[in-house]
Protein backbone atom coordinates (compact mmCIF):
# COMPACT_ATOMS: atom_id res chain seq x y z
CA UNK A 1 0.00 0.00 0.00
CA UNK A 2 2.72 3.03 1.03
CA UNK A 3 4.83 1.39 -2.27
CA UNK A 4 1.60 2.24 -4.28
CA UNK A 5 1.07 5.61 -2.35
CA UNK A 6 4.60 6.68 -3.42
CA UNK A 7 4.57 5.17 -6.85
CA UNK A 8 0.96 7.54 -7.50
CA UNK A 9 2.72 11.02 -6.03
CA UNK A 10 6.36 10.64 -7.49
CA UNK A 11 5.81 8.15 -10.21
CA UNK A 12 7.54 5.19 -11.89
CA UNK A 13 10.59 7.11 -12.45
CA UNK A 14 12.44 9.29 -10.09
CA UNK A 15 13.35 11.37 -12.88
CA UNK A 16 10.05 13.30 -13.06
CA UNK A 17 10.46 14.24 -9.48
CA UNK A 18 14.08 15.09 -9.50
CA UNK A 19 13.27 17.05 -12.83
CA UNK A 20 10.32 19.35 -11.39
CA UNK A 21 12.24 19.71 -8.60
CA UNK A 22 15.35 21.29 -10.79
CA UNK A 23 13.24 23.49 -12.65
CA UNK A 24 11.62 24.45 -9.52
CA UNK A 25 14.74 25.71 -7.87
CA UNK A 26 16.64 27.09 -11.56
CA UNK A 27 13.44 29.00 -11.46
CA UNK A 28 13.94 30.41 -8.00
CA UNK A 29 17.57 31.86 -8.51
CA UNK A 30 16.74 32.88 -12.54
CA UNK A 31 14.28 35.23 -10.44
CA UNK A 32 16.46 36.88 -8.00
CA UNK A 33 19.23 36.67 -10.61
CA UNK A 34 17.28 38.89 -12.98
CA UNK A 35 13.51 39.53 -11.71
CA UNK A 36 12.78 42.29 -15.09
CA UNK A 37 13.26 39.36 -17.89
CA UNK A 38 12.22 36.61 -15.95
CA UNK A 39 8.78 38.60 -15.39
CA UNK A 40 8.04 38.71 -18.80
CA UNK A 41 9.77 35.42 -20.54
CA UNK A 42 10.19 32.86 -17.07
CA UNK A 43 7.37 30.93 -18.23
CA UNK A 44 8.86 29.53 -21.63
CA UNK A 45 12.30 28.51 -19.23
CA UNK A 46 9.74 27.10 -17.42
CA UNK A 47 8.25 25.40 -20.14
CA UNK A 48 11.58 24.06 -21.63
CA UNK A 49 12.56 22.63 -18.09
CA UNK A 50 9.47 20.50 -18.20
CA UNK A 51 10.15 19.78 -21.83
CA UNK A 52 13.35 18.06 -20.76
CA UNK A 53 12.48 16.70 -17.60
CA UNK A 54 9.50 14.58 -19.66
CA UNK A 55 12.22 13.93 -22.54
CA UNK A 56 15.01 12.45 -20.62
CA UNK A 57 12.22 10.30 -18.28
CA UNK A 58 11.05 8.58 -21.28
CA UNK A 59 15.09 7.67 -22.09
CA UNK A 60 14.86 6.03 -18.76
CA UNK B 1 -14.35 1.16 -10.45
CA UNK B 2 -12.68 -1.80 -12.67
CA UNK B 3 -11.59 -3.18 -8.95
CA UNK B 4 -14.84 -2.63 -7.16
CA UNK B 5 -16.67 -4.44 -10.48
CA UNK B 6 -14.30 -7.51 -10.22
CA UNK B 7 -14.60 -7.68 -6.02
CA UNK B 8 -18.81 -7.60 -6.91
CA UNK B 9 -18.57 -10.27 -9.32
CA UNK B 10 -16.09 -12.58 -7.65
CA UNK B 11 -16.96 -11.75 -4.08
CA UNK B 12 -20.63 -10.20 -3.96
CA UNK B 13 -21.47 -6.73 -4.37
CA UNK B 14 -22.03 -6.03 -0.61
CA UNK B 15 -18.46 -6.41 0.36
CA UNK B 16 -17.17 -4.51 -2.90
CA UNK B 17 -19.98 -1.68 -1.75
CA UNK B 18 -18.88 -1.89 1.94
CA UNK B 19 -15.10 -1.47 0.77
CA UNK B 20 -15.56 1.22 -1.57
CA UNK B 21 -17.97 3.25 0.45
CA UNK B 22 -15.51 3.30 3.55
CA UNK B 23 -12.50 4.60 0.56
CA UNK B 24 -14.93 7.11 0.20
CA UNK B 25 -15.19 8.51 3.27
CA UNK B 26 -11.24 8.49 3.91
CA UNK B 27 -10.92 10.47 0.60
CA UNK B 28 -13.86 13.04 1.93
CA UNK B 29 -11.43 13.09 5.00
CA UNK B 30 -8.68 14.00 3.08
CA UNK B 31 -10.26 16.39 0.50
CA UNK B 32 -11.51 18.15 3.82
CA UNK B 33 -7.99 18.03 5.68
CA UNK B 34 -5.72 18.90 2.19
CA UNK B 35 -8.39 21.75 1.02
CA UNK B 36 -9.60 24.06 3.62
CA UNK B 37 -6.97 23.10 6.22
CA UNK B 38 -3.77 23.11 4.69
CA UNK B 39 -4.24 24.65 1.19
CA UNK B 40 -6.33 27.44 2.80
CA UNK B 41 -3.75 28.66 4.95
CA UNK B 42 -0.74 29.17 2.49
CA UNK B 43 -0.27 32.75 0.36
CA UNK B 44 -1.34 32.85 -3.25
CA UNK B 45 2.42 32.49 -4.89
CA UNK B 46 3.85 29.68 -2.51
CA UNK B 47 -0.10 28.43 -2.93
CA UNK B 48 0.66 28.55 -7.00
CA UNK B 49 4.16 27.23 -6.64
CA UNK B 50 2.67 24.03 -4.77
CA UNK B 51 -0.31 23.29 -6.88
CA UNK B 52 1.91 23.91 -9.86
CA UNK B 53 4.63 21.21 -8.60
CA UNK B 54 1.38 18.78 -7.79
CA UNK B 55 -0.25 18.88 -10.97
CA UNK B 56 3.19 18.56 -12.54
CA UNK B 57 4.05 15.56 -10.78
CA UNK B 58 1.06 13.51 -11.81
CA UNK B 59 0.35 15.25 -15.67
CA UNK B 60 4.04 14.76 -16.27
CA UNK B 61 3.54 10.92 -15.10
CA UNK B 62 -0.27 10.61 -17.18
CA UNK B 63 1.53 12.31 -20.05
CA UNK B 64 4.86 9.74 -20.39
CA UNK B 65 3.24 6.90 -20.00
CA UNK B 66 0.63 8.16 -22.51
CA UNK B 67 3.79 8.96 -24.83
CA UNK B 68 4.83 4.98 -23.87
CA UNK B 69 1.30 3.82 -24.74
CA UNK B 70 1.55 5.73 -28.18
CA UNK B 71 4.78 4.61 -29.55
CA UNK B 72 3.61 0.55 -28.42
CA UNK B 73 6.61 1.02 -25.82
CA UNK B 74 4.13 -0.08 -23.53
CA UNK B 75 0.98 -2.10 -22.85
CA UNK B 76 -2.39 -0.25 -23.62
CA UNK B 77 -4.26 1.36 -20.49
CA UNK B 78 -7.21 -0.85 -20.14
CA UNK B 79 -9.68 -1.12 -17.85
CA UNK B 80 -10.72 -4.49 -19.11
CA UNK B 81 -7.73 -6.42 -18.67
CA UNK B 82 -7.37 -4.60 -14.77
CA UNK B 83 -10.57 -6.34 -14.16
CA UNK B 84 -9.67 -9.74 -15.42
CA UNK B 85 -6.70 -9.47 -13.72
CA UNK B 86 -8.40 -8.33 -10.59
CA UNK B 87 -10.94 -11.48 -10.76
CA UNK B 88 -8.44 -13.67 -11.30
CA UNK B 89 -6.31 -12.74 -8.65
CA UNK B 90 -10.04 -12.91 -6.07
CA UNK B 91 -10.24 -15.97 -7.29
CA UNK B 92 -7.04 -17.84 -6.50
CA UNK B 93 -7.93 -16.11 -2.56
CA UNK B 94 -10.23 -18.75 -0.69
CA UNK B 95 -13.36 -16.48 0.64
CA UNK B 96 -14.05 -17.11 4.45
CA UNK B 97 -16.32 -19.65 5.47
CA UNK B 98 -18.30 -17.46 7.88
CA UNK B 99 -18.36 -13.54 8.94
CA UNK B 100 -17.46 -11.23 6.64
CA UNK B 101 -15.20 -10.89 3.60
CA UNK B 102 -12.55 -8.32 4.95
CA UNK B 103 -10.09 -9.31 1.86
CA UNK B 104 -12.96 -8.56 -0.84
CA UNK B 105 -13.17 -5.10 1.16
CA UNK B 106 -10.02 -4.42 1.47
CA UNK B 107 -9.36 -4.82 -2.07
CA UNK B 108 -12.07 -2.88 -3.36
CA UNK B 109 -11.60 0.26 -0.54
CA UNK B 110 -7.89 0.33 -1.67
CA UNK B 111 -8.59 0.52 -5.34
CA UNK B 112 -11.05 3.72 -4.84
CA UNK B 113 -8.53 4.98 -2.24
CA UNK B 114 -6.05 4.81 -4.91
CA UNK B 115 -7.76 6.35 -7.90
CA UNK B 116 -9.42 8.91 -6.11
CA UNK B 117 -6.67 9.73 -3.91
CA UNK B 118 -5.23 11.41 -7.31
CA UNK B 119 -8.52 12.96 -8.01
CA UNK B 120 -8.84 14.63 -4.66
CA UNK B 121 -5.29 15.85 -4.67
CA UNK B 122 -6.02 17.34 -8.12
CA UNK B 123 -9.53 18.88 -7.28
CA UNK B 124 -8.14 20.34 -4.40
CA UNK B 125 -5.18 21.61 -5.71
CA UNK B 126 -7.22 23.48 -8.80
CA UNK B 127 -9.76 24.51 -6.17
CA UNK B 128 -6.88 26.08 -4.20
CA UNK B 129 -6.97 28.90 -6.45
CA UNK B 130 -8.10 32.43 -7.11
CA UNK B 131 -11.81 31.42 -7.93
CA UNK B 132 -11.95 29.15 -4.92
CA UNK B 133 -13.44 25.19 -5.08
CA UNK B 134 -16.84 26.19 -6.58
CA UNK B 135 -15.31 25.69 -10.19
CA UNK B 136 -12.81 22.89 -9.49
CA UNK B 137 -15.83 20.75 -7.72
CA UNK B 138 -18.09 22.13 -10.57
CA UNK B 139 -15.78 20.65 -13.06
CA UNK B 140 -15.20 17.68 -11.43
CA UNK B 141 -18.67 17.11 -11.23
CA UNK B 142 -19.53 17.53 -14.82
CA UNK B 143 -16.98 15.04 -15.16
CA UNK B 144 -18.96 12.63 -13.40
CA UNK B 145 -21.91 13.30 -15.06
CA UNK B 146 -20.69 13.30 -18.58
CA UNK B 147 -18.98 10.17 -18.39
CA UNK B 148 -22.16 8.44 -16.69
CA UNK B 149 -23.93 10.23 -19.77
CA UNK B 150 -21.56 8.50 -22.25
CA UNK B 151 -21.64 5.45 -20.71
CA UNK B 152 -25.67 5.29 -20.90
CA UNK B 153 -25.85 6.99 -24.65
CA UNK B 154 -23.04 5.16 -26.08
CA UNK B 155 -23.50 1.79 -24.40
CA UNK B 156 -20.06 0.70 -26.18
CA UNK B 157 -18.02 -2.16 -23.91
CA UNK B 158 -15.09 -1.07 -22.06
CA UNK B 159 -12.68 -2.24 -24.42
CA UNK B 160 -13.44 -0.51 -27.22
CA UNK B 161 -13.18 3.20 -25.66
CA UNK B 162 -9.56 4.65 -26.29
CA UNK B 163 -8.24 5.12 -22.70
CA UNK B 164 -4.75 5.69 -23.65
CA UNK B 165 -5.78 8.63 -25.84
CA UNK B 166 -7.68 9.60 -23.62
CA UNK B 167 -5.38 9.80 -20.02
CA UNK B 168 -2.50 11.02 -22.99
CA UNK B 169 -5.47 14.08 -23.06
CA UNK B 170 -5.29 14.14 -19.42
CA UNK B 171 -1.72 14.47 -19.55
CA UNK B 172 -1.28 17.57 -21.08
CA UNK B 173 -4.26 19.52 -19.86
CA UNK B 174 -2.73 18.81 -16.03
CA UNK B 175 1.29 19.19 -17.39
CA UNK B 176 -0.15 22.69 -19.10
CA UNK B 177 -1.88 23.44 -15.55
CA UNK B 178 1.23 22.83 -13.68
CA UNK B 179 3.32 24.95 -15.86
CA UNK B 180 1.06 27.87 -15.75
CA UNK B 181 0.89 27.78 -12.28
CA UNK B 182 4.31 26.96 -11.18
CA UNK B 183 5.20 30.37 -13.26
CA UNK B 184 2.76 32.13 -11.50
CA UNK B 185 4.20 31.27 -8.47
CA UNK B 186 7.39 32.16 -9.29
CA UNK B 187 6.35 35.91 -10.33
CA UNK B 188 5.94 35.27 -14.21
CA UNK B 189 3.32 37.16 -16.04
CA UNK B 190 2.35 35.20 -18.45
CA UNK B 191 1.47 36.38 -22.58
CA UNK B 192 -1.97 36.00 -23.21
CA UNK B 193 -2.91 35.85 -19.56
CA UNK B 194 -5.31 33.02 -18.66
CA UNK B 195 -5.13 32.06 -22.11
CA UNK B 196 -1.58 30.68 -21.90
CA UNK B 197 -2.65 27.23 -21.25
CA UNK B 198 -4.10 26.55 -24.51
CA UNK B 199 -0.86 27.61 -26.34
CA UNK B 200 1.18 25.61 -23.27
CA UNK B 201 -0.93 22.62 -23.90
CA UNK B 202 -0.41 22.75 -27.72
CA UNK B 203 3.22 22.92 -27.29
CA UNK B 204 2.99 20.05 -24.98
CA UNK B 205 0.89 18.57 -27.85
CA UNK B 206 3.65 18.99 -30.40
CA UNK B 207 6.87 18.03 -28.50
CA UNK B 208 5.09 14.97 -27.33
CA UNK B 209 3.94 13.83 -30.80
CA UNK B 210 7.73 14.14 -32.08
CA UNK B 211 8.50 11.79 -28.71
CA UNK B 212 6.26 9.33 -29.88
CA UNK B 213 7.21 9.12 -33.97
CA UNK B 214 11.06 9.47 -32.10
CA UNK B 215 10.36 6.01 -30.45
CA UNK B 216 8.30 4.37 -32.22
CA UNK B 217 11.11 4.55 -34.94
CA UNK B 218 13.15 3.24 -32.27
CA UNK B 219 11.19 0.30 -31.53
CA UNK B 220 11.95 -3.22 -32.03
CA UNK B 221 10.29 -4.73 -35.38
Amino acid sequence: MIAQLRKLVLGETRTLPIGVASTLLAGLALDAAGPGWWHRAGGFVVLAGVLVTLGVSLRR
Amino acid sequence: MAIVLAVAAERGRRDALIGAAGAIVLLALAGLLIGPLVLARIPLEPLQVVVGVALLLFGLEWLRKGILRLARRRAPSSSLAEYLEEREALHALAPPADGPDWAARVVAGKGVLLEGLEVVLIVAALGAGADGLAPALAGAALACVAVCAIAVVVRRPLARLPESQLKYLVGVVLSALGVFFLAEGLGVEWPGGDAAPVYIALVLVAASQLQVAALAREAPA
